[in-house]
């Protein structure tokens, strides 16, 4: 054999190897027609180790229904997604799974414990919404959506950006948890979800890996039409559920921290002796959250400025009223200014009393106060002292 | 050789040197036109039937000379005759040779040797529209299979010194003639001279087509890719000829060769020269998009359904999902088979007559298509992956055939190991590119090696007044092809 | 045929940036955490005046470095010299190729694909072996317009999605800085390359300074990726091995389009495909060059032997990366950085300069 067509004859026989592959198509790969897509996983605290419910999409002609998978006990997330494989023959994949429901006794640990699993995966994306869900995520995952949408495309919904742009509810996704979790303050939120009115469960139930259609969008579901409600944040300190902070704080929050640039609310202010009802409408317009050190203590302080504009009134207004929606009275402009002030307030003491680094207090101090940092260590975030600048203007 | 040729030198009178002649040329076609002269010296012309002008040896020689006595000599013969083309033959191989090809061999007694009348008819196509290069604009001339015509068709088109043909002579059997067409000035002479070489030192029976050439002058002739040029036209032909490039004609095709060559040529058309640049630009980026398409597409489906899912969006992912449920081959052999279906259905639609044509593609279309779909034999994702990359594929039909091996390779690779094969064969087939410049030119100019200058005529066509250089990838002698003149 | 100044940039600006995409920027959060961007730099400042001494030699002889050391210390040791390179480079290769092997697994297969997949890869770097110097010139100018559209996009993809204050506060790690740059030498070979282009590419005035220009460009490149990526990742950022795959995949512009960014990243492997083919082809150029044979064996004997230790060390890649980084790094430090500033002091002939602008033959 000539050195020159050396290359040439391997050439030729990796062409060989390769259409032995391509034909004989069973080297264990896992294709599209043996895997399972999982849209969505629910895990929950179990009696022995964790209970883990896995929506899968399964297309039909011309739409996707969902099938709700369970399996209990497992000591691992990697225990229960091999017993799913095992146990519907299916293998599942993760790459598509949009949503991390976490039942609310499950945050009573570390909920590190379980999903960082989903950080060592480099299959999973760690851009998955992460929610914590009031009760057991199981039957969150299994709760049927009223306008018809796999259950965890309805969820998805509500915690979309355009939801967190307006300030309704603090999406987190797995990469920003982590963070916070291994970050200087090891703090973190999630949006608590609630289930609201006759959100009967119609998924499984049942033990180890029975597989149940179920979920919203699925035939044979005999559950109620469930609507999902986010609008509550869980503060979380080294993995564990610590606080939560209700609708107003959580908008507080979301007008200081978070993307929201427009924002709805309500400000209450007395007119001719009696409480007005003012809903505003509100824009961003600029928000700065900066940590600065005077002396030995950390300062955090919020400015905020925002346009806002009367959305409606709970009094009947007079035309002359009512085509000036857009001009804010300064009464209500102050009281918005003193209503949100009192939220934040709030979010940050519940934060602070739980040792939630929320506004990212400790990261700050570590990047820009080092010195004070190493000095104050995890003390920081019980020494700081808030500063509030929240001012609202007319929108015209 | 001497000894050979002087026992076949023609030494006796006009009936010897003919049956001389005609014995050398004992075939059934080769005829002998015997006739006297005003003083009954006996004349003989050995010509082929079928190829020669029976009426134009009537009239322009046997008259004059039946009319006249005998001519003395040769130059008096020449002067009777009336034809513009007369050669002489001193013996019989090379008057042979003539004789074969359509021009008799006329014996005059007392007169030495042969005169060859230039009365060469051969019956020949109209010189018409290329089918696989027509343009809405611009000039619809094609090459026919003479190769005589074909030169007349490019020195009409650069009436010019400067154009030089060489003529050569290919094929021990078919002697087909070869012109090598050139521009003199502007044309590397020595590519010239190189393929002269090459080509001369091609010993073979015979040549049925320009093809054999290309073969001949590929340094790799079983590779895929195509290394040396092809066109039907032309005016294509010029204006390669223009940039510095060499031309090939043989008779007997009516594809002219160019050399060099450069992948990118296929992505140029006739008619990007006569529309605007920018439409240009935007026609052959579209070309290079459908050649992607065509060849990474059902490779790309292939391993995303195999190996990685997250390529699909999960909408697209739910409807391809949903598709396949119940087919029965793998994904990868799906689309295997079905390349191969799409194949056979071209192959076939070439091969069959017009007419029948067009019910096959109906039977391919719908019985094939839509009812395998219906059936649940095949996926419609799978359908209409594979129909895209078929169309995709005919946008450079140049390219058609390499694109067809290459989509195999891909899909084969893809199925095998997924889109790190897809990357694998890309770097292989690359190196293989890049590296491969038999005539000087790599494939891959003027994108590897970079030629900047040159990419003003590559994917982006820029206007005709920066196009006023000639490609420097082809080292021209004369750089300049357009200038503004002063005007006064 | 000898390479031009314009493909050696393009080398320098868009091939050997990529290498420093994957694992890289993992390993050197994990010693330099938010300094990373230092420790790189370090790094490159290295590579650099290692690159630049190699030019200014350049610029005064048009020998090979074979011709510069026969001529200085006679054949033998020039031979051995070149034996030792070649040794090198295949070396040098070793930690790669299992780095892209990790790579491929990982970001182009969604299960665990078998170990076969990735072997094709060294019919890929055969065939290239036995294609010389030219071909890495000229999968040079191929690989520049792929290596700036695709990361372009998938720097744009990201660049917005980063908290710039996570590198805060400079010069933290301290010492680890300079460990960091010394364990992330590995990943710059580029002085060593350069050394054996010497003589192999045709020098022209003003071709050190184009040369270190887009030497400077393509660690630019390195150095805002290394940001994006640790503003984005900060505390998780050693969780992020391949972090080219990870880091445009939060633009969420293409969104209905699905993971659009890993399009551009299969584009971009083809450039680090052709990246790991340059140490595999100096190593046979060095083989070549001191026996004075074909390029047809030697390209068989380097990819047999990283394929026989790749089989062996399959699984091993942390162990080897350990061993590589943090206790062979001498070994780049003295071929990779030491050797090309020796080369300077290498005796010469001088020669004729050839005047700006004029054309050489085309590679």
């Amino acid at each position: 054999m000539s050195a020159r067509k050396i290359p040439l004859r391997l050439a030729v026989f990796g062409a060989a190897l390769l259409l032995l592959l391509f034909f004989s198509n069973d080297f264990g790969l896992i294709d599209i027609q043996k895997t399972s897509i999982v849209t969505a996983v629910a895990i929950d605290a179990g009696e022995e180790g964790i209970d883990v419910t896995v929506q899968i999409a399964v297309p039909k002609s011309g739409s996707t229904a969902a099938s709700n998978v369970t399996v209990k006990n497992a000591a691992t997330m990697m225990d229960a997604i091999a017993e799913l494989n095992l146990k519907t023959g299916w293998y599942p994949t993760l790459v598509h799974c949009r949503l991390i429901l976490l039942g609310e006794e499950a945050a009573k640990d570390n909920v590190f414990d379980h999903i960082d699993y989903f950080l060592r995966s480099q299959f999973v994306e760690d851009t998955c919404l992460v929610a914590l869900c009031r009760g057991r995520a199981e039957k969150a995952l299994s709760a049927q959506s009223p306008v018809g949408d796999m259950t965890y495309a309805a969820i998805e919904k509500v915690l979309s950006s355009e939801a967190q742009q307006t300030g309704l509810v603090s999406v987190n996704i797995l990469r920003e948890f982590s963070k916070g979790y291994f970050g200087a303050g090891e703090s973190s939120f999630l949006p608590l979800l609630t289930v609201r009115e006759g959100a009967e469960t119609g998924g499984s139930d049942a033990g180890s890996g029975d597989a149940n259609a179920g979920g919203s969008g699925g035939a044979g579901s005999s559950g109620g039409k469930a609507v999902f409600e986010a609008s509550e944040t869980a503060l979380f300190l080294r993995g564990k559920q610590v606080a939560t902070l209700g609708a107003e704080e959580t908008l507080a929050f979301n007008l200081a921290d978070t993307d929201t640039d427009l924002a709805y609310g309500n400000v209450t202010v007395t007119e001719r002796g009696e409480p007005v009802i003012y809903s505003l409408k509100m824009r961003i317009g600029k928000k700065l959250l900066k940590v600065r050190a005077e002396g030995e203590i950390p300062v955090l302080c919020f400015s905020i400025r925002a346009r806002a504009q009367v959305a409606d009134v709970n009094r009947a207004g007079s035309a002359h009223e009512v085509a000036q929606s857009s001009i804010v009275p300064e009464s209500v402009l102050r009281a918005a200014e003193e209503t949100f002030r009192a939220r934040l307030s709030d979010a940050f003491s519940k934060a602070k009393e739980s040792g939630c680094d929320l506004f990212g207090v400790c990261a700050s101090l570590q990047r820009f106060y080092p010195k004070l940092w190493k000095k104050l260590g995890k003390e920081a975030l019980a020494l700081t002292k808030p500063v509030y600048d929240i001012q609202f203007d007319t929108m015209h | 050789m001497e000894k050979k040729k002087n026992s076949t030198a023609f030494t006796g009178g006009a009936e010897e040197n003919a049956k001389l002649l005609k014995d050398l040329l004992p075939a059934q076609d080769i005829l002998v036109y015997r006739f006297a002269t005003a003083d009954a010296k006996p004349c003989a012309a050995v010509f082929t039937d079928g190829i020669t002008d029976k009426q134009l040896l009537g009239e322009l020689a046997a008259r004059p000379l039946s009319l006249a006595p005998a001519p003395k000599t040769r130059e008096e013969a020449e002067q009777m005759l009336l034809f513009p083309e007369l050669r002489r033959a001193d013996d019989a191989q090379t008057a042979a040779k003539e004789v074969l090809s359509g021009n008799p061999a006329l014996f005059i007694d007392g007169v030495t040797g042969a005169i060859i009348l230039g009365t060469k008819k051969v019956t020949l196509r109209a010189v018409m529209e290329p089918q696989t290069s027509i343009t809405v604009k611009g000039p619809r001339e094609g090459f026919i299979e003479d190769v005589k015509t074909n030169m007349s068709l490019v020195r009409r088109r650069l009436i010019t010194p400067d154009l030089r043909f060489e003529m050569l002579t290919l094929g021990k059997r078919s002697g087909t003639a070869v012109c090598i067409a050139y521009l003199h000035g502007i044309a590397d002479e020595r590519l010239v001279q190189r393929i002269c070489e090459k080509l001369k030192r091609v010993e073979t029976d015979g040549i049925s087509d320009s093809s054999y050439v290309a073969q001949f002058l590929s340094s790799a002739p079983a590779s895929p890719f195509k290394q040396v040029g092809t066109t039907e036209k032309p005016d294509v032909l010029c204006a390669k000829m223009l940039e510095g490039r060499v031309g090939i004609l043989c008779d007997g095709s009516p594809i002219a060769l160019t050399l060099p060559y450069m992948m990118s040529e296929d992505f140029q058309s006739a008619q990007d020269y006569f529309v605007s640049p920018a439409r240009a630009t935007v026609n052959r980026i579209l070309r290079l998009f459908a050649v992607l398409v065509a060849i990474f597409l059902p490779a790309l489906y292939v391993a995303a359904q195999l190996f990685r899912l997250q390529l699909l969006p999960f909408g697209l992912l739910m409807t391809v999902s949903g598709g396949i449920q119940g087919i029965p081959l793998s994904p990868s052999l799906e689309i295997f088979f079905l390349l191969l279906v799409l194949e056979i259905l071209i192959e076939a639609s070439v091969r069959m007559p017009k007419y029948v044509a067009l019910a096959l593609s109906v039977i391919g279309a719908l019985v094939l298509g839509d009812t395998a779909v219906k059936a649940g034999l095949v996926s419609s994702p799978a359908i209409i992956i594979i129909a895209l990359s078929g169309i995709s594929a005919y946008t450079v039909p140049d390219l058609t055939g390499t694109l067809s091996l290459v989509r195999l390779a891909y899909i084969v690779a893809a199925g095998s190991i997924g889109t790190y094969g897809i990357v694998l064969l890309t770097g292989f087939l690359l190196y293989y590119l890049i590296c491969a410049d038999e005539w000087g030119v790599p494939l891959l100019a003027p994108f590897s090696p970079l030629v900047p200058h040159d990419l003003r005529d590559s994917l982006y066509k820029a206007d005709i007044w920066a196009l006023n250089e000639r490609p420097n990838v082809f080292r021209p002698k004369n750089r300049v092809r357009l200038r503004k003149k002063e005007t006064t | 045929m000898k390479l031009c100044v314009r493909q050696i940039c393009f080398l320098f600006a868009a091939i050997l940036p990529v290498t420093r995409l994957l694992v890289y920027p993992a390993t050197l959060t994990f010693w330099a955490k938010n300094d990373l961007l230092f420790s790189a730099a370090l790094s490159f400042l290295l590579e650099g005046t290692a690159v630049a001494s190699v030019l200014f030699a350049a610029s005064r002889t048009q020998k090979t470095l074979f011709q510069l050391l026969e001529e200085n210390f006679g054949t033998l040791a020039a031979r051995a010299v070149y034996l030792l390179f070649a040794l090198f480079f295949a070396f040098s290769a070793f930690l790669p190729i299992l780095e892209q092997r990790g790579f491929v697994l990982q970001v182009f297969y969604e299960n665990v694909p078998s170990f076969l997949s990735f072997l094709p890869f060294f019919l890929v770097s055969l065939f290239a072996c036995t294609k010389g110097l030219r071909s890495i010139g000229r999968a040079a100018d191929l690989a520049l317009p792929v290596f700036v559209l695709c990361f372009g996009i998938l720097f744009l993809m990201a660049v917005t999605e980063g908290d710039y204050t996570a590198l805060l506060p400079l010069f933290s790690a301290g010492t680890d800085i300079l460990r960091g740059g010394a364990f992330g030498l590995p990943w710059y070979a580029g002085g060593a390359y350069m050394l054996f282009f010497l003589g192999n590419f045709r020098y022209e005035k003003g071709a050190a300074g184009k040369i270190m220009l887009a030497y400077a460009a393509g660690a630019a490149a390195v150095l805002a990726f290394l940001a994006a990526f640790y503003a984005i990742f900060s505390d998780i950022a050693l969780l992020q091995q391949n972090a080219v795959a990870h880091l445009s995949k939060y633009a969420t512009a293409f969104t209905s389009l699905g993971r659009i960014d890993l399009f551009f990243v299969f584009a971009l492997t083809l450039v680090l495909l052709f990246a790991l083919c340059i140490p595999l082809q100096l190593s046979v150029h060095c083989i070549c060059a001191a026996f004075s044979c074909k390029t047809t064996l030697p390209a068989l004997a380097v990819n047999a032997l990283l394929l026989v230790l790749t089989l062996l060390f399959n699984q091993s890649y942390l162990e080897i990366q350990t061993l590589i980084t943090q206790k062979l790094w001498i070994v780049f430090a003295v071929f990779a950085v030491l050797l090309p500033y020796v080369s300077v002091f290498l005796r010469r002939k001088e020669k004729k300069m050839l005047p700006k602008g004029e054309k050489y033959e085309r590679t």
